[in-house]
């Protein structure tokens, strides 16, 4: 077993869920994809998008 | 009038507001329209003959007094538990917040809107209903995951459907529909008694045949009347790359006219980083996709088990918590409140499948240490803050995938910090 799927197994089975090879499939073929997507963030330098402080009392009010 | 489900909702009500219309007669025949028509299209896959005619009996007379709608599985009926598309009730039998606002309108729920399973998913072929077809041609889909309620409005079984939409779950069904969805703004209604793909982007949506029935629900579900402009001096930006890249022929042509048919001034737009959108909602997504309990999940569809525990692994590394939004207070907010053991992944310099620098890297311990978390809703009046996984164990993650576990987190932090200032900050690598 890889080191993908010894990671998954353990994170899994820490969460109580059974997982069977088929399902350690799909959920690799679905990480490695969204790894590729989120991979543009790498190049993001946060000092290019200064933070605007936002002040909670002035959530909306649901009720 | 050949059925009264092809007035449009305005229609209905303003017919049944000059007793042109037994509201009665409407509830009979839109649910024996839904019995006939629906088959090859499975928008509507229960209905409630006795519960409608008990909503009518008990209707105020609003602006919506006497009208059938059906309502997304994702709320919860006061008859019936919200089950999202899935085997199992995932919230209680309650009056969800929206269907109170519809129903204090004087609305009708006829039935439960097919979605796609926990809506995870665009195209509305996975439910546990079974899949949704396009009412033109019911061989393709509807869309998702609102498509229940866009193949009802399109087919005319109803002419207004309660939705939701965290990225695209209202707006892209009714567009593969061809009917009006509106995605209402996150906060302007009332979220109890809702399961929500994600906690800071889901919000409820309309759908109906026209802008106007759009806003007439609308305006039920917001509980105020939608400013009124004829839109005439509207300026609209257009960013034509790169959405309009690979767009057919016939849809280009299609909006150009609806552009210049509206007058507006149109104002051709580029706009900087936005390959950085697709990853950043992405990130958010899975940083607040929350898989349900342990029991739940293996009634779930493959596919849709599998998005749920590949969230779960994305959700423990560095690039989703580049994205979190952290609560900032004089003792350390959410850091202290939140640290628990930690779950951390072996740590790995190079991930051996994707070849990702930070696969495995941002541990728990070092998530906690960013005070990290990456939520923010619930109904808790002042503060509105609600960590998701990043901030906990792994383990805490089961079962609280629903409104009453995020409003308990949130009370958590809420007690836990000092109204502050939320700010973004980078995760530690």
């Amino acid at each position: 077993m890889g080191d993908f799927e010894n990671w998954a197994n353990a994170t899994f089975r820490q969460s109580h869920i059974a997982v069977d090879d088929d399902d350690l499939a799909f959920v690799q073929l679905i990480y490695v994809s969204t790894m590729t997507r989120l991979g543009v963030l790498d190049r993001l330098n946060l000092d290019d998008f200064p933070s605007r402080a936002i002040d909670l009392r002035r959530a909306p009010d649901l009720t | 009038m050949s059925h009264p489900q092809d007035l449009s909702l305005h229609e209905q009500a303003a017919a049944i507001a000059r007793g042109d219309l037994d509201p009665t007669e409407l509830i009979s025949t839109t649910l024996l329209r839904i019995v006939e028509r629906d088959g090859p299209i499975n928008s509507t896959p229960v209905v409630f003959e006795k519960e409608s005619m008990a909503m009518l009996h008990d209707a105020p007379r609003g602006a919506l007094y006497g009208v059938p709608i059906t309502v997304k599985d994702m709320f919860a009926l006061p008859w019936r538990a919200a089950r999202n598309g899935s085997e199992r009730d995932l919230i209680s039998a309650t009056a969800s917040g929206p269907f109170r606002r519809l129903r204090d309108a004087g609305a009708v729920v006829v039935g439960i809107a097919n979605q796609h399973e926990l809506g995870m998913g665009t195209t509305g072929a996975i439910s546990a209903y079974g899949p949704m077809g396009n009412p033109w041609n019911p061989a393709t889909c509807a869309g998702g995951s609102s498509g229940g309620s866009a193949a009802a409005v399109s087919a005319r079984l109803v002419a207004g459907s309660l939705a939701s939409d965290s990225a695209g779950s209202t707006r892209l069904p009714a567009s593969y529909c061809g009917v009006v969805g509106l995605k209402l703004t996150y906060g302007s209604v009332p979220y109890d008694g809702y399961f929500g793909a994600s906690t800071t982007f889901s919000a409820p949506g309309v759908i109906a045949r026209d802008a106007r029935d759009a806003r007439l629900l609308a305006e039920a579900l917001l509980d105020r009347p939608l400013a009124s402009s004829s839109g005439a001096p509207l300026r609209v930006g257009v960013v034509r790359t790169p959405f309009w890249d690979d767009v057919d022929p016939e849809i280009a042509v299609a909006c150009e006219s609806a552009l210049r048919d509206a007058e507006w001034n149109v104002v051709e737009l580029q706009i900087e980083h936005l390959e950085l959108v697709g990853a950043a909602v992405l990130g958010r997504l899975i940083a607040e996709a929350s898989p349900p309990s342990a029991d739940v999940m293996a009634t779930l569809s493959r596919p849709t088990r599998a998005m749920l525990l590949a969230s779960m692994l994305a959700s423990n590394i560095a690039r989703v918590g580049r994205l979190r939004v952290a609560i900032t207070s004089a003792d350390g907010g959410l850091a202290s409140a939140m640290s628990r053991p930690s779950t951390a992944a072996p740590t790995s310099s190079r991930c051996s499948i994707c070849s990702s620098t930070t696969f495995h890297s941002a541990s728990r311990s070092a998530d906690s240490q960013a005070t990290a978390i990456s939520g923010s809703t619930s109904s808790q009046k002042g503060v509105r803050t609600t960590p998701t996984r990043s901030g906990a164990p792994l383990e805490d993650a089961r079962g609280r995938s629903n409104n009453a576990s995020a409003r308990s987190r949130a009370s958590r932090a809420s007690r836990a910090i000092t109204p502050g200032a939320l700010k973004v900050v980078d995760a530690p690598k």
